[in-house]
């Protein structure tokens, strides 16, 4: 028989695009929830955000960080698991939840231990610091990452990223002494700019849509809020 | 923060086969599993030189050999309908004309296949195990649709990982303690759950149908129906679809696997009864 | 090229000269240019009364809706219009040379579209769309094989073609890679599979106007919500016996979904440093007369 497949590839790209944003006591982390491959839709109800703690019934604390991915549905999925699993053992030898910047560190370490076969996943970790403070952490696909005060990843990111520098232009990381990166903007702004990134963002990205994903976090717990966007 | 693009971009095999050392390093071994195992699926890898060998110089190719068509599956008001056609194709040759591809998992679940029927048929030697092992236990409880899905996507994505996948898409429904679940895996280990799912063709020609027409509260006979429409489509449009269809439930009741039937068809356009009739000097 | 081109100087077609070229440095590693394709949903059908045809209205380039709302229903005789996908460059180009065709231009005058269709250049030059298969050997032929390879497949499109004339209602498509077709419905482009679908399970003969614009929103719809390569509207175009309907935008399915109340302010970051006007009269002397410009 003659061959009639393309070489199989063991990834995919799944698209979709995530933000996060980090004010003085808040962190909006944000996706759509459109899961595709090609030109098809496989879901228009498939959430990127996970929130990585599997809650242990004794520890009743609410969350610190949660992390938004697109990319590789499968790698993603498998990165959420190692990550929730970690982080229960932790809270089994900590009696704690861990704190976001810890997370950070231990998602960029997840992704580098795979450095030559690496996770397809772009992801953005936000969430509230040991201080309260906002803190919104960026990655690439091997585990190089920084703290910074706003974020894009996936798909969408080269049309959302221009508009969210023009918006919360951040200090310059050069300034000393060194200053915040945390956005002047009110916590309502914020989810207001996210909603605008979206909707125009799906105007132009034919991988983003369907339905918009928010989760706020600040020192009363954390909420969602969904916004419908353009299904073509 | 460069590194991703410059990277991976969109990654490729070439790109692992050039970069990744442990996958270089892992090629042996795969060649020589892959001499024990069946032979559903061919991996011929020509050994590079070095490391950084040329692309060309790195060849494996992966296809299946028999392989089933579409399989589409909805819930509806009492549990999941799913259907399937018994073609199973031998590339482009019709080889077989019964393979059930539909097939009752534990006491509530539902699975039904697309692609490599070998390796199907090897999934199912695999949850009949987990089924076994999950019953002598003996403690009055069984596992559910969604742990059943689960373990098929941890498979799935675990045999992608040691790049010798299972050359497939499952779709998995059922129902239990009053929860309907519908939920699909395909060969790298993609999955999600939705009301309605359907498999290779079927997501093209089918999924804009079922987005059309499909409601929560679908009768069994509406659901029936809106499966032969979806059916019908794969049959006029799919080459490797056949007029040998199973329908299949599943409730809270348990799984039905109903006998094979065929869908009337219309051929009658005046347009198709002379074709050249509106291109003179054509035939 | 064959020594037959050197013997005879080719009429029209593509100059290859850089093919080899661009082979050459696509096998280096170079990435070969992309264009604006429509990644597409068009359609027709034949109704009791003519033909009607539909397409979406998204233009993209790559991952980027380049167009939210270009044409794709082409004008190519009062009585005929013509839905391209592929390269738009290549549909429109397709198209435009068939209406500058003499042969296309009288047979469509004569109320002749079948032949019509059979004489564009299209049709015969391009390889794509001169397979030997479905073609017909007509007193045409003799004159197109000499300019069949001209094109070669390197024009990337696909097309629903659909009018009315003395003998009625008819629809074609034509393959990038060669066949045509004639049906009583049709689809082409990314979107085909979905709008397809729609057709196979809805379509009957001799539906009315409202049914059959109805139908071929649905499958253009089809189309836009679950192909990724097309989206926005819905243009339709209905052609009957000696008129015809060009529903631009007939439906806008996808309203922007989300506007900040609030706006937005972007820093002026600019500076004007000089507002004085200099005139260019005052530096330059401008000499009336002299010796004029040869043609």
């Amino acid at each position: 028989m003659t061959k009639q497949h393309a070489n199989w590839s063991p990834y995919d790209n799944n698209g979709g695009s995530c933000v996060a944003i980090a004010g003085a006591d808040y962190c909006v982390i944000a996706a759509d929830t459109r899961m595709s491959t090609g030109y098809n839709i496989l879901t228009r109800e498939y959430s990127k955000i996970s929130k990585l703690s599997i809650v242990h019934s004794a520890l009743q604390m609410h969350d610190k960080c949660v992390m938004a991915s697109s990319g590789f549905q499968a790698d993603v999925k498998a990165l959420q698991k190692n990550l929730s699993a970690r982080h229960l053992i932790y809270q089994h030898q900590h009696n704690k939840q861990m704190s976001c910047p810890a997370m950070a560190q231990l998602l960029s370490n997840t992704l580098y231990y795979k450095r030559f076969f690496p996770y397809y996943s772009f992801n953005v970790l936000g969430g509230l610091d040991n201080e309260g403070k906002g803190c919104v952490f960026t990655y690439d696909a091997v585990g190089s990452y920084e703290r910074v005060g706003y974020s894009s990843q996936g798909s969408g990111s080269t049309l959302i990223m221009p508009f969210l520098d023009n918006q919360l232009k951040s200090p310059s990381p050069l300034l000393l002494p060194a200053q915040d990166a945390v956005t002047p903007l009110s916590e309502s702004e914020a989810v207001d700019l996210v909603k605008t990134v979206f909707a125009s963002a799906t105007e132009r990205d034919i991988y983003t849509g369907d339905k918009l994903e928010i989760v706020i976090l600040n020192a009363s717990g954390i909420r969602r809020e969904y916004l419908e966007l353009r299904k073509d | 923060m460069r590194l991703l693009t410059e990277l991976l971009g969109t990654p490729t095999e070439a790109d692992l086969g050039v970069k990744g050392t442990t996958y270089q390093s892992q090629l042996p071994e795969l060649r020589l599993k892959e001499k024990k195992s069946r032979s559903s699926l061919l991996l011929s890898i020509q050994e590079t030189s070095s490391i950084m060998g040329s692309v060309a110089e790195s060849q494996r190719t992966l296809y299946p050999y028999v392989t089933g068509s579409s399989v589409v599956a909805i819930k509806y008001k009492d549990g999941i309908l799913m259907a399937a056609d018994m073609g199973g194709s031998y590339g482009s040759t019709l080889r077989y004309k019964s393979i059930e591809r539909l097939k009752p998992i534990g006491k509530h679940s539902l699975l039904g296949a697309s692609g490599e029927i070998s390796d199907f048929q090897e999934i199912l030697r695999y949850l009949d195990e987990l089924i076994l092992y999950d019953n002598m236990w003996d403690d009055g409880n069984s596992l559910g649709p969604k742990e059943v899905h689960n373990y098929l996507t941890r498979v799935m994505y675990n045999r992608r990982n040691k790049f010798n996948p299972l050359w497939n898409s499952l779709v998995l429904g059922g129902v239990k303690n009053g929860q309907k679940y519908l939920g699909m895996v395909n060969m790298i280990g993609i999955n999600f759950e939705d009301n309605h799912v359907a498999t290779g063709l079927g997501n093209h020609l089918a999924r804009p149908i079922l987005r059309d027409e499909w409601n929560e509260n679908l009768t069994f006979e509406e659901g029936v129906k809106l499966l032969e429409k979806c059916m019908r489509v794969l049959l006029y449009r799919d080459r490797s679809a056949v007029n040998k269809i199973q329908i299949s439930k599943i409730t809270e009741e348990g799984a039905t696997v109903y006998p094979p039937f065929s869908l009337k068809t219309y051929w009658e356009f005046s347009a198709f009864r002379n074709p050249a009739a509106g291109a003179a000097g054509s035939w | 090229m064959s020594k037959s081109t050197v013997d005879l100087p080719p009429k029209g077609g593509f100059s290859f000269d850089l093919c080899r070229r661009n082979d050459m440095l696509e096998k280096k590693g170079l990435k070969p240019q992309s264009f604006l394709k429509t990644g597409t949903t068009i359609v027709g059908l034949i109704f009791q009364d003519g033909v009607i045809l539909g397409a979406d209205t998204r233009a993209t380039e790559g991952p980027i809706v380049a167009d939210k709302n270009c044409e794709k229903i082409h004008y190519m005789a009062p009585n005929i219009y013509c839905c391209g996908a592929g390269t738009a460059a290549d549909t429109e180009a397709v198209t435009v040379e068939a209406f500058e065709n003499e042969k296309f231009v009288l047979y469509c005058r004569h109320g002749q579209l079948t032949a019509a269709i059979t004489s564009l250049p299209y049709r015969s030059r391009i390889k794509s769309c001169y397979s030997t298969d479905t073609s017909e050997e007509t007193s045409f032929q003799a004159e197109f094989h000499n300019f069949q390879l001209n094109y070669q497949g390197y024009v990337q499109a696909a097309l629903v073609l659909g009018g009315v004339d003395v003998t009625g209602p008819h629809l074609h498509t034509i393959y990038p890679h060669g066949s045509t077709d004639s049906l009583p419905f049709a689809t082409m482009g990314s979107g085909s599979l979905a709008a397809m679908s729609l057709f196979e399970s809805k379509y009957k003969e001799g539906l009315t106007r409202d049914e059959g614009i109805k139908l071929v929103v649905e499958a253009i719809c089809a189309g836009i919500f679950n192909d990724l390569g097309s989206g926005s509207n819905v243009d339709v175009c209905v052609i009957t016996k000696g008129h015809k309907d060009y529903l631009r935008n007939h439906l806008l399915p996808n309203p922007r979904t989300y506007v900040n109340p609030n706006g937005f302010t972007f820093p002026k970051k600019t500076e004007v440093l000089l507002t004085k006007i200099t005139p260019l009269k005052e530096k330059v002397e401008v000499i009336e007369g002299g010796d004029a410009m040869e043609e």
